[in-house]
């Protein structure tokens, strides 16, 4: 009875998934396969033609090849802010766990306050134009940084305190400078925390469309979330192009996953066990 | 060459002072092993020679260097902690090897000691392996590789063995003692266990509440210890004690009697006792043999016949508890009385303070 149950459950569970992630997939992969006429119906028929190639070369070409420049600086943007994000959230992390002192309340309930407070954009871009940093790569690298900060520290700051003191001590004694500390022994320990890290802010900001709207206009700025509005106006949208970006801008974050899926998995399992 | 010399060394958490005043001298090559109740500071007083520890008052030497504000990678130390901290991620090899690469060692000196020490430790074919893939024997002795490729002048151990099992901790005694010989650095030992105390070192420090209570050899420790916290805390069973006071003098030999004892004989030459005196009498339960006039008189308890020997539980009158351990095998039955004697060389007084009182 309970292997009965536990089947069922299992099956809804999958049929729930299906419902909720895979078909909105598969709907956006038929419309990418269609024509303008077919994909303006938008329902979930069987595409009439092979138009998949007519549809990524329309949207890569479009403005000029916008989507070759968002491609590069989206990438740009993820990958640094995401290397600052897990060094800097690390250290912070370790150093919190670690070293008890009377600010320690204070600094926590910063980085929670930083969770919280919605980030107010008005001054934000006010500072920005001062330091001479408004509507520039580097400027939206920090301030991808500056939010996402407080999440990864949390994440980090957990973990730290699951690697033994002695470890530290050991490396201490052996010979280690403070960085050396860091960055051999405890960095490559929180590697579990690290590969969550990495997949959920380089997700999330790839896929970040409203701070580059704030912080970072102009084409040459432009981002793959904002190449979204090159097909969508008030009078006409061009369904299968739209549909078509869509798939082409969510091919990176499914790679990350796919490649980190099998050490997600493991880094879950790893400190499991204590052997 | 590195003795070490502790003077007047203090350490206070906030206002809790956990070590009280530490003086001790080792000399270059002595193995030294601190004991104490949990808690005394044996860790604290080990990690404030390691430099893990800030020190707040007094002086450290290590060789003739005052060492108080020197980083632990330049006091020329290494430790092997309880827990071993092996670095995970590591192999053995790199394990071993981690303090020589920080220290930007040549690859072929790196690998030449680091395969010397293997050797040593007979764990050569480890060292392609994870620490994860050890047993507590084999991690040990990693932790021991790692310490000996460092080739510190003074070597500190915490507890190293209390993770083993008991059989297998023999052998790593054994193996520390021989190192010892091989290498022969000093050697700072904390540890519980009697017995790795009293088989290991060349001179005992005994630790209660963050002052030393004695330093010696460990027979001297156990024939002749400096106060009751010491003649208690070595030797093992523990030592009984009964309050007596002195009955005579004459000669070297002082005759005391209390509640539970009547006229045991203690020889004591310097006379430092005056009839009339408050005094502790302490007696080793191995010391405590029977005879028919006995001067010890009390009621059996438990018995283990272990054939050997025999430890009997014995209610004295007041209800004092104490432990004899008879030689060969003896049939006591529960509820008899025993009378017992001491040879009054072994017997030990104390004085209302606590200290012995000088033979
Ligand atoms: N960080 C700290 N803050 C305050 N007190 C501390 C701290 N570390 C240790 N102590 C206190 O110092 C005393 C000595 O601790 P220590 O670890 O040296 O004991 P120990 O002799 O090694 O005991 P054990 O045999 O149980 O290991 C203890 O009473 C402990 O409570
Ligand atoms: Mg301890």
């Amino acid at each position: 009875m309970k292997k009965r149950a536990s089947i069922i459950g299992g099956a809804a569970a999958i049929a729930a998934t299906f419902v909720v992630f895979v078909i909105p997939f598969i709907f956006i992969v038929l419309m990418a396969f269609k024509d303008r006429q077919q994909s303006a119906l938008r329902d979930f028929s069987w595409p009439t033609g092979f138009h998949l190639w007519e549809n990524v070369f329309e949207v890569v070409k479009t403005r000029n090849w916008m989507m070759i420049t968002a491609f590069i600086n989206s990438s740009i943007i993820t990958v640094v802010s995401v290397t600052l994000l897990v060094i800097f959230a690390a250290m912070v992390g370790y150093v919190l766990a670690r070293r008890r002192t009377r600010w320690n309340g204070l600094i926590e309930f910063l980085i929670l306050a930083g969770l919280m407070v919605p980030p107010a954009v008005v001054p934000t871009i006010w500072l920005l134009q001062g330091l001479k940093l408004f509507g520039t790569l580097h400027g939206m690298i920090l301030v991808e940084v500056a939010y996402n900060l407080p999440f990864s520290i949390i994440l980090y700051r957990a973990f730290v305190s699951t690697i033994p003191r002695d470890l530290d001590e050991a490396a201490i004694i052996d010979g280690a400078r403070p960085l050396d500390v860091f960055f051999r022994v405890v960095l490559p320990l929180l590697w579990p925390v690290t590969v969550t890290n990495i997949v959920v802010q380089s997700v999330g900001i790839f896929n970040d469309f409203t701070n580059p709207l704030y912080y970072l206009p102009g084409n040459a700025n432009a981002t793959v979330q904002l190449t979204l509005y090159n097909f969508q106006s008030q009078f006409s949208t061009a369904y299968n192009l739209l549909f078509t970006n869509i798939l082409l801008i969510t091919i990176p974050p499914l790679l990350v996953f796919l490649f980190f899926n099998r050490q997600i998995v493991a880094g879950m399992t790893a400190g499991a066990v204590k052997g | 060459m590195a003795g070490l010399e502790l003077k007047q060394l203090r350490k206070n958490y906030g206002k809790v002072e956990v070590i009280k005043g530490i003086d001790l001298t080792i000399e270059h090559g002595e193995f030294v092993v601190f004991v104490g109740p949990s808690g005394c500071g044996k860790s604290t007083l080990l990690r404030m020679i390691a430099g893990l520890e800030d020190i707040s008052g007094g002086e450290l030497r290590i060789g003739d260097k005052v060492v108080n504000a020197v980083e632990p990678r330049d006091r020329g130390i290494a430790m092997v902690f309880q827990s071993y901290a092996l670095y995970p991620h590591m192999t053995v090899y790199d394990n071993v090897g981690f303090g020589l690469k920080l220290a930007r060692t040549p690859k072929e000196v790196r690998d030449q000691k680091i395969r010397e020490a293997a050797r040593i430790l007979q764990m050569e074919h480890l060292l392609d392996r994870k620490p994860s893939q050890l047993s507590g024997g084999q991690r040990q002795r990693v932790a021991i590789g790692r310490a000996i490729v460092r080739q510190p002048e003074v070597f500190l151990f915490d507890e190293p063995l209390s993770n083993l099992d008991a059989a297998l901790r023999v052998d790593m005694r054994m193996e520390i003692s021989k190192l010892h010989n091989d290498l022969g650095a000093t050697m700072i030992y904390v540890t519980h266990d009697q017995v790795e105390a009293m088989t290991l070192a060349d001179k005992i420090v005994v630790l209660d509440g963050g002052v030393v209570q004695q330093v010696g050899a460990p027979i001297e420790l156990y024939q002749r210890p400096a106060n009751l916290f010491v003649a208690g805390f070595i030797g093992s069973p523990k030592m009984n004690f009964v309050s007596v006071s002195a009955d005579s003098v004459s000669g070297d030999i002082a005759t005391v009697s209390g509640p539970d004892v009547v006229g045991v004989p203690v020889t004591l030459p310097s006379r430092k006792v005056a009839p009339g005196d408050k005094l502790t009498l302490g007696v080793r339960p191995h010391d405590l043999v029977v005879a028919a006039s006995g001067s010890i008189v009390g009621r059996v308890g438990l018995v283990e016949r272990l054939g050997n020997e025999t430890i009997v539980n014995l209610e004295l009158p007041s209800g004092a508890s104490w432990l004899a351990v008879l030689e060969g095998d003896q049939a006591l039955k529960r509820g008899e009385s025993l009378a017992l004697d001491v040879d009054p060389a072994k017997a030990l007084l104390f004085d209302d303070a606590g200290q012995a009182i000088p033979r």
